[in-house]
């Protein structure tokens, strides 16, 4: 075959996986959209060492049931909790979102940076626990007005449990510190 | 609020008085009302009721942004705005906003109780005897209102096997957990493990199974050409008979050849039969284990 024709060959599979990568990567993009930053670390977890595809999962994982928190409170809906919250974490924040709505109240997380140490993974992976120091900002709107806004960092203590496929958060509880 | 106006004419007194008018009717407008403070206790234990104190006058509304609830009502800045107990069971951060012309904010902690309940997670169902760290458990400790409870507290472990005690231990909570490693004990039976604090106390069971078989050993004896070989009573190395259904190898040799037969252990003992004609050598084995040999004359 003479070289144009190779050429217009590679050129038409370079064309076909523009195409086809140009869907995916979108998608991969929109995934990630509003994913909060999570940075995570293990060395200190008592019980049991943290594998690292369990690290990465957990960091994954914990970034989305963020991203679900703020969206349900922003959109008053607790359905988005579904995905990433159980137990006692989706119930109270449930109720929160609930009782917002119908205050007519809506907040936001707009900010939200994660540093996040686990401390303890049982010795048969069935619960891990972190502390996460969070730094985000919280604005909370009557209507059409801000009543509160404030830049703070805040001390969570978390359980996740390995659900079907991802972990998802059992409790999350704030505290004044560690 | 309420409105009021008054004209006003150009001279510098009725201009003072006209300035006057217009702030009478401003204050008027606004109702005067301005948060000068909001004040709370900076914790409070879950479930139990909570004062907020309102500096300022006039009215304004106030907000409670809570971890499982949002409040939101009309007060009167000055006076004590009463927290109820329901309204404060979820332990974390709340938020106090009290807005009238502007809003002012200040933020406490609810804490969790004293335990109520215990998660206790034990693990396996199932454990052979004899084996180093099979067995481990994670208790988290929970107030009534499902908040953990981070403060270190002691949470004592029992070991009881057929109602007898057969050790126990105490161990600190450290952020909301006690956890720990034990050993599977000689006998096969049911292993109750209990955890407790104070009077809370949960209960679980693990079933511990005999191991491999040990001093595996067989008898055999020909029959009308036909070899007939049992196992003694097929036991574990601390005498716990293995569970039915556990495969015994037999394997024949002889000049003719060799052949082997799996047969399950049944009510203790296994059983094979083999067709041999000449002198044979009988030997038994399971999983790991190998038994002693036979050795059988001819036919004659």
């Amino acid at each position: 075959m003479k070289i144009s024709a190779h050429l217009k060959i590679v050129g038409r599979c370079l064309w076909i996986f523009m195409l086809v990568s140009g869907g995916f990567v979108p998608a991969v993009r929109a995934q990630n959209e509003g994913v909060p930053q999570i940075k995570l670390s293990t060395n200190l977890a008592r019980a049991r060492a943290v594998e690292d595809l369990t690290r990465s999962a957990l960091t994954r994982d914990y970034g989305l049931a963020w991203r679900s928190l703020a969206q349900a409170f922003e959109s008053g809906s607790p359905a988005v909790l579904d995905g990433y919250f159980v137990g006692s974490a989706r119930k109270e924040l449930g109720g929160a979102v609930a009782s917002q709505r119908k205050e007519g109240l809506r907040s936001r997380y707009p900010l939200q940076e994660h540093s996040v140490e686990a401390v303890f993974y049982a010795p048969e992976g069935d619960v891990v626990e972190l502390h996460d120091t969070a730094r985000c900002e919280l604005q909370v709107m009557d209507g059409g007005k801000l009543i509160h806004d404030e830049q703070v960092v805040l001390h969570y203590v978390v359980l996740m449990t390995p659900a079907a496929d991802r972990w998802v958060v059992r409790q999350l509880q704030a505290v004044s510190r560690f | 609020m309420w409105w009021s106006i008054t004209t006003t004419s150009a001279t510098p007194k009725s201009l003072r008085a006209g300035v006057l008018s217009i702030a009478v009717v401003t204050a008027t407008v606004t109702g005067w009302a301005q948060v000068q403070d909001v004040r709370a206790p900076a914790t409070v234990a879950a479930g139990q009721e909570a004062v907020v104190s309102t500096a300022g006058s006039g009215d304004a509304t106030f907000y409670l942004v809570g971890p499982g609830r949002v409040i939101r009502r009309q007060v009167r800045l000055g006076q004590e705005i009463r927290l109820q107990p329901s309204q404060l069971r979820a332990a974390g951060r709340y938020v106090a906003v009290a807005c009238a012309d502007s809003c002012r904010h200040t933020e406490f902690y609810v804490l969790p109780g004293r335990v109520a309940s215990l998660s206790f997670l034990v693990h396996p169902s199932r454990a052979a005897v004899g084996q180093q760290g099979v067995l481990s458990g994670v208790v988290l400790p929970f107030d009534q209102y499902r908040n953990l409870v981070l403060d270190s507290i002691p949470v004592d472990f029992e070991l009881k096997v057929n109602a007898q005690d057969m050790g126990s231990r105490t161990i600190t909570t450290q952020n909301g957990v006690a956890w720990f490693r034990a050993n599977s004990g000689s006998h096969a039976g049911a292993v109750q493990l209990v955890a407790s604090v104070g009077d809370v106390s949960v209960r679980r069971v693990i079933q511990q199974v005999a191991s491999d078989p040990c001093n595996l050993r067989v008898k055999a004896e020909r029959n009308a050409g036909i070899i007939q070989a049992e196992t003694e009573a097929v036991r574990d190395c601390a005498g716990n008979p293995v569970p039915d259904g556990t495969i015994v190898t037999f394997h024949e040799t002889s000049a003719a050849g060799t052949s082997t037969v799996d047969a399950p252990v049944k009510q203790g003992v296994a059983r094979a039969q083999m067709l041999a004609a000449g002198p044979a050598v009988i030997t038994v084995a399971s999983g790991v284990v190998m038994g002693n040999e036979v050795r059988l004359q001819g036919q004659r």
